[in-house]
């Protein structure tokens, strides 16, 4: 019997799975704009964003745009990748529960 | 755990990446005003330089049009809030922007050199560049209305290269007509259709 794989951690947090599942489909994102999607406070967001940020699934830029600051985040390859693993063990795990 | 309660959460699991993923990409652009526009905007032209027999009147009018652009995008986007962009979306801005720099200066070059002796010439390279662009917008889209836009601009490049000047100014403003005021008044509608539903999701 083939073995079943380990979910990552970093990525397995309901927060952070969104916040990488939003990034993926998009160049990158501002902090308001990823609030407003998942719907979570300041100082959640922050703190899942900096374990993103830390386990080098995204990359921040911090810019001024008209006198305005804006925090942009955007996935890097390993976050692509991570999630992209994620999803097959997910898969795996699930077997042919999926569509039922 | 149970076994069961694991399997539900897994599936919550992925049920969640499929919804944001779906949420990130929703992100309704407006693009059927561009096209009418420039529609107008060639219909100004043409009936200036036309009527007056203005050498500027193109140039003029294409300035004057990318800058209300700008200005409406500017206004949309400080009403609208941040929008992330999409690398679709990002492609296509690239290929009509690329067409638009390549069109002012082509088309300007041809004109200050004194070499636009035919209209037909003007038309004929003014409709391939355009072609080009909605081809091009509509591969990335998959949409084969678009690609229709862009047939019937290459038949009025044809129509400009082997018909007289009056066949080649009807295939001009008939392609104009269509694809920038009829297509853009139709993605208009589209748009908006979006935007309804997506208010109904939220």
């Amino acid at each position: 019997m083939p073995e079943l794989p380990e979910l990552n951690p970093v990525i397995h947090g309901k927060l952070r799975l969104a916040l990488l599942s939003l990034l993926v489909g998009v160049e990158e994102a501002e902090f308001t704009w990823l609030r407003s999607k998942t719907g979570s406070t300041d100082g959640n967001l922050g703190a899942q964003l900096a374990k993103l940020e830390e386990a080098g699934y995204v990359a921040v830029e911090k810019k001024f745009v008209q006198r305005k600051p804006q925090t942009l985040y955007r996935m890097t390859e390993a976050g692509r990748q991570a999630l992209t693993e994620y999803v097959l063990a997910l898969k795996q795990l699930l077997g042919g529960a999926i569509g039922d | 755990m149970t076994a069961n309660a694991e399997e539900l959460e897994l599936k919550d699991r992925l049920s969640l990446i499929e919804s944001m993923i779906a949420e990130g990409r929703r992100t309704t652009q407006s693009y059927g005003w561009t096209f009418v526009l420039w529609g107008v905007a060639y219909y100004v032209a043409i009936a200036w330089s036309s009527l007056c027999h203005y050498g500027l009147a193109w140039p003029i009018t294409m300035i004057s049009a990318c800058v209300l652009m700008g200005l409406i995008v500017w206004l949309k986007q400080s009403k609208c809030g941040y929008k992330p962009e999409t690398t679709k979306s990002r492609a296509i801005w690239a290929t009509w922007i690329s067409m638009a720099i390549s069109m002012f200066v082509l088309l300007d070059a041809i004109g200050f050199s004194g070499r636009m002796t035919d209209w037909r010439i003007f038309a004929a390279v003014a409709s391939t560049l355009i072609a080009t662009a909605n081809a091009a917008s509509s591969m990335i889209l998959k949409w084969k209305l678009q690609f229709a836009c862009a047939v019937v601009w290459w038949v009025a490049a044809v129509v400009s290269c082997f018909g007289t000047v009056n066949q080649s100014s009807i295939a001009f403003l008939a392609a104009i007509f269509l694809c920038q005021i009829v297509f853009g008044i139709y993605l208009m509608i589209r748009e908006s259709i979006a935007r309804k539903q997506e208010a109904t999701h939220a």
